[in-house]
């Protein structure tokens, strides 16, 4: 399935977002939360996917422009499963998102699951303004329990103003990469989540599963390897829990 | 041109040597703390850690070399070491191995610059103030020695496995038959390694593939870490 969505989200004039241009293509659905007009605060936006997807032949591709002063909460509400199609060829998902000045996106997805036999490639493209703002989380969890997964090539990309903050590719290969303490470490679930808020962390925090890095253009990432999805969760909100930009973040956790 | 009946240069081989003196010696690339977390204790372990290595570390420092010496040869705009400097930046987000490959940057350029010296190297010092690894590796090959991209991505590839192999003698006290045989081991993966680099060479700095290794990252977080807390033998 070939399919292209698209978002733009605007200030309305009162100092609220909201969504002005809305494209939803099967399987991706976008479904913007209902408020009051002229109520404060981001323009929430609910990632549904309205067919089982990621399939093997899927190319499904997502624009979103957040105009000027407006903020974007774009958020996932289930796990994706990355399956093997009954058409040849992998799935592809691409999501583009430009930032202008003043603005913020973020983009909190559910984890993707890889299973067995999937070929499954993800691209997220962060363009911000000079003084945008983003925070974008990836979970990949390698196969179901029990599972060996297929095969992934994620990459996330962030620039502001054309220069890169962050170009992360992440491929987890055969079991016995996987299996490395030089590569994965024998993790099943790998969590990432990029902040560029203006305000970054000085120094870095570690702990053995987890670490907030501040990245050299700008920026800092957290990376965490955990063996399940949950405890990915509970060592993403540790390491927000150090950053200084915590209280303007959007909690991961719901209520949605 | 003067024909060459060996398949590597001197400078290929002066530059892979251990006992080139570029402060190498002082990394072990994640190993110590690997070793103190009881992950790597034998030399099966050893040599399924320098496997990852080599794939993720190994492979990004290999396309940056070879991108490198590419660059060297056909005589880039300054701007391009700006550029290559920043695009490196983006794919090691742990701060710790981005300061553990600017200082190997340093004492490689300082050794390199007497033995091969060139207008390029001293232009990317000048545009980066301290070079990364690869690509100090890259120009030196690429413009001082005429090396070739494949050669430079060799040179790192073995290089972001025999360093950690020597320090894993000093830290196990493994045997160095064994720590040798595990290098030894990955001559064709590090062969197809350093073949995948010069493919990319000439890409566009923001098109070079880059490869994260997360528990890479975090075991050189955790060694700088307790490298402030405690004496550790090996600064990364």
């Amino acid at each position: 399935m070939r399919s292209a969505a698209s978002l733009t989200v605007e200030l309305d004039g009162t100092g609220g977002s909201v969504v002005r241009g809305l494209r939803s293509a099967a399987p991706l659905t976008l479904v913007p939360r209902r408020r009051g007009t002229g109520a404060p605060g981001p323009a929430v936006v609910h990632l549904v996917g309205s067919a089982t997807s990621p399939l093997g032949g899927d190319d499904l591709a997502l624009r979103v422009r957040v105009e000027a002063g407006a903020r974007l909460l774009l958020r996932g509400i289930a796990a994706a499963l990355a399956l093997p199609g009954h058409r040849p060829g992998g799935s592809r998902s691409s999501i583009s998102i430009d930032v202008e000045e003043g603005g913020t996106v973020e983009y909190l997805p559910e984890p993707t699951v890889i299973t067995a036999r999937a070929e499954h490639r993800a691209e997220l493209v962060v363009r911000l303004a000079r003084s945008a703002r983003a925070c974008c989380r990836e979970t990949l969890v390698l196969g179901r329990s029990g599972e060996s997964p297929g095969g992934l090539v994620t990459s996330t990309s962030l620039e502001r103003e054309g220069e890169p903050l962050l170009r992360h590719t992440f491929e987890p290969g055969g079991e016995r990469l996987r299996a490395s303490h030089g590569h994965l470490g024998g993790a099943r679930v790998l969590a990432n989540e990029v902040v560029a808020w203006g305000r970054d962390p000085e120094l870095p925090r570690s702990e053995p599963d987890w670490a907030l890095l501040p990245l050299a253009g700008g920026g800092s990432l957290t990376t965490v390897l955990a063996p399940d999805a949950v405890t990915a969760r509970r060592r993403l909100a540790e390491a927000r829990a150090v950053h200084p930009a915590v209280e303007e973040l959007t909690p991961a956790d719901g209520p949605w | 041109m003067a024909l060459r009946t060996t398949t590597a240069s001197l400078a290929v081989l002066t530059l892979a040597d251990a006992r080139f003196p570029g402060g190498g010696h002082a990394h072990s690339g994640g190993l110590e703390e690997a070793v103190h977390r009881g992950a790597v204790s034998d030399p099966r372990q050893l040599r399924e850690f320098l496997h990852g290595r080599l794939h993720g570390a190994g492979a990004q420092a290999a396309v940056f070399a070879a991108a490198a010496a590419h660059a060297a040869a056909r005589r880039v705009h300054p701007h391009h070491w700006s550029r290559l400097d920043a695009e490196f930046d983006a794919r090691t987000p742990s701060p710790a191995q981005r300061a553990a490959s600017r200082a190997q940057g340093r004492g490689t350029f300082r050794a390199g610059r007497a033995a091969w010296p060139s207008e390029v190297l001293d232009e990317l010092l000048t545009i980066t103030g301290s070079p990364h690894h690869p690509v100090v590796v890259g120009v030196l090959l690429g413009a001082g020695a005429s090396g070739t991209p494949v050669e430079a991505a060799f040179v790192t590839a073995y290089l972001s496995v025999s360093g950690p192999a020597s320090a894993a003698v000093r830290l196990l006290g493994l045997d160095p038959f064994a720590a040798n045989a595990a290098v030894a081991a990955l001559e064709h993966e590090a062969e197809g390694v350093a073949e995948a680099a010069a493919r990319s060479a000439g890409e566009s700095p923001e098109d070079l593939p880059g490869t994260s290794a997360p528990a890479l990252d975090l075991l050189a977080q955790e060694h700088q870490r307790h490298h402030r807390e405690e004496v550790r033998l090996f600064a990364s």
